[in-house]
């Protein structure tokens, strides 16, 4: 009998191509991916596969679970997301998981979860939850709970069973009140109350524990913060902010503040000496204290649209500052200058705004050899011969399958990129190869890079419909390996051989 | 099931009256972080539509869209509001 359910499964599996032809037993199966398989229903029998301990049926379309998933006693992650169903399954109160994914359903009731207290990992987000009175039982363990962009009002119940919880994420709801209650999350690390409607918190919250906390896009217009001891992250952007005021001992290793577009007109006096990150983007500073200078480890100061006419002087001791923003204050000439002593990495007033990225023409030409002797003056395995670059740019640009992107400032090439269309034998289709991205040292740190390897990249997989594109950087080129680690490029095993004449 | 063509002509941010396409072009443009970036979108301080406009940024930095996953953002946003107006 349960021979004939093994190979009525395994045929269902086969077909499917989730499983490899050697699987004789069921007990070999231990991680399942039925993901995006536009799947119903499940095999009834799916409960003989005694030994899973992962089971993913993302991407189906599935509204109910077969009763035998109660017999998947080993099964420990559980991940229904984007699927159909309005009601959590009841066979789930009797399964023994760790992990449940169950975002961007239609779920409008969970019940079921308050039946098992193995739960870790919980995310509900994206669902149709209004009202939940008591999600988990009070024995849970629940150490990561996301209910973002659901319909709750109140989490007052919720909250007084996690005391075992550390991610709480909220975002998204309609809650109106940060409830007494959370006092009972005393393990709380990071919690996300960004875009509800909240305008009242209550006390206890300021006694938690929490080392990140986002308020973002509430509806909250007088605050006073005091206690949050283990507080690092602060997120207090867009909400009507008519009162703001500091006690003595507020999160004494504060490391990031952000209340962009709050309306304040007060630069908070932080005691915190672990300062990193200030942004005070769209509110009303007119001035910003002497007392700045105590923050030596800020490394990023955003004070964009704001009224400030005079910067302290002792800005410019700020040695660690790499990132200023400025644009949209009427500030005086001194503080232009002191702008200019500190010469901070990124500044957006002495930045360039109007760099163009475009097709070459030949008229670049010339200004393109003078960039790639830049280039090959850094990279070991080339020599600077501007007749041989020149020539070669020139073939470039009018071979069939090339692409050649310039950063412009006004007529000036300050940056440039190519790509040239081969044919891969191992994707079987066009791969682009990218070579040549170099930006003249004075338009370093504005972006360009960026914008010339974005927009080559687009045309490659977007407009051109490459399989893939790949690029050689120079490995003693740390800052090139970064920036391409950075967007997306991986390092692969292949080295690059050359021969000349 | 929209083509590509007709995912990207969707309006991705109402106060800025952007489309899918207008804001991966602000995004190919800049070299801002998202907070900033987002704001040459929507021309607003407003986070109606941080959630598409977030994955958008982050497909634009990793050099690979999937424009069903932003449709599927565009519409669960107009759901809820939807449902937000009729009181669900």
């Amino acid at each position: 009998m349960m021979a004939s359910k093994w190979d009525k499964l395994r045929c269902w599996l086969l077909d499917l191509n989730v499983i490899d032809k050697e699987i004789s037993d069921p007990s070999e199966i231990k991680r399942l991916d039925l993901s995006s398989n536009s799947l119903v229903s499940l095999p009834s029998d799916i409960g003989i596969l005694s030994e899973l301990i992962v089971l993913n049926l993302a991407n189906n379309k599935l509204q109910s679970l077969p009763e035998s998933l109660k017999d998947l006693k080993k099964l420990n992650n559980l991940d229904i997301r984007r699927n159909d169903f309005s009601v959590l399954p009841k066979v789930i109160a009797h399964m023994n998981i760790k992990s449940l994914i169950a975002s961007s359903n239609r779920l409008t009731d969970v019940e079921p979860l308050s039946q098992i207290k193995s739960l870790r990992v919980v995310d509900l987000s994206s669902n149709k939850l209004k009202d939940i009175k008591a999600l988990f039982c009070d024995e849970n363990e629940v150490r990561s709970l996301n209910l973002a962009s659901n319909y709750l009002q109140d989490i007052s119940s919720l909250v007084s069973v996690l005391s075992y919880v550390e991610r709480l994420n909220v975002s998204e709801n309609i809650l109106s009140s940060v409830p007494a209650t959370v006092k009972r999350m005393q393990n709380i690390v990071d919690i996300d109350f960004s875009l509800n409607e909240i305008n009242t918190i209550d006390e206890a919250f300021f006694d938690l524990p929490a080392e990140s906390v986002n308020l973002c896009s509430n509806r909250i217009t007088n605050i006073t913060l005091h206690g949050l001891e283990d507080l690092e992250v602060l997120i207090l952007d867009e909400n009507p902010i008519q009162k703001i005021a500091l006690k003595n001992g507020f999160a004494p290793f504060l490391k990031e503040f952000s209340c962009d577009g709050c309306e304040i007109d007060t630069f908070l006096p932080f005691t915190s000496k672990e300062i990193e990150s200030l942004s005070y983007p769209s509110n009303s500073l007119t001035e910003i204290p002497e007392f700045i200078e105590n923050y030596t480890k800020l490394i990023k100061l955003d004070l964009e649209d704001n009224k400030i006419v005079k910067l302290p002087n002792a800005l410019a001791n700020l040695t660690q500052l790499q990132t200023v923003y400025l644009k949209g204050n009427p500030l005086d000439d001194e503080s232009k200058h002191i702008i200019e002593i500190l010469h901070p990495d990124i500044c957006d007033i002495t930045m360039k705004t109007n760099i163009t990225i475009e097709q070459a023409t030949i008229e670049d030409v010339p200004q393109m050899a003078d960039l790639l002797a830049l280039l090959f003056a850094i990279e070991k395995d080339f020599e600077v011969d501007y007749e041989k670059q020149l020539q070669g740019v020139t073939k470039l640009l009018r071979h069939t399958g090339s692409t050649l992107l310039v950063a412009k400032d006004n007529k000036k090439v300050v940056g440039m990129v190519t790509m040239q269309e081969l044919i891969s034998s191992a994707a079987g289709d066009m791969v682009g190869q990218i070579e040549d991205l170099i930006v003249l040292p004075e338009y370093r740190k504005m972006g360009i890079g960026s914008r010339l390897i974005n927009k080559i990249r687009y045309i490659a997989l977007q407009e051109n419909k490459y399989e893939r594109v790949q690029l050689a950087a120079d490995i003693d080129n740390d800052y090139a390996l970064a920036f391409y680690t950075r967007r997306g490029f991986r390092k692969t095993n292949l080295a690059i051989f050359h021969q000349s004449h | 099931m929209r083509s590509d063509e007709e995912i990207l002509d969707l309006e991705i941010c109402e106060c800025g009256e952007k489309s899918v396409t207008d804001a991966i072009e602000i995004f190919q443009n800049t070299s801002l972080p998202f907070k900033k970036a987002k704001k040459l979108v929507t021309e607003c301080n407003k986070s109606c539509c941080r959630a598409a406009l977030l994955k958008l940024y982050d497909m634009n930095q990793f050099g690979s869209y999937d424009y069903k996953e932003i449709e599927e953002l565009i519409e669960k946003r107009l759901e809820r509001l939807k449902n937000l107006s009729e009181g669900v």
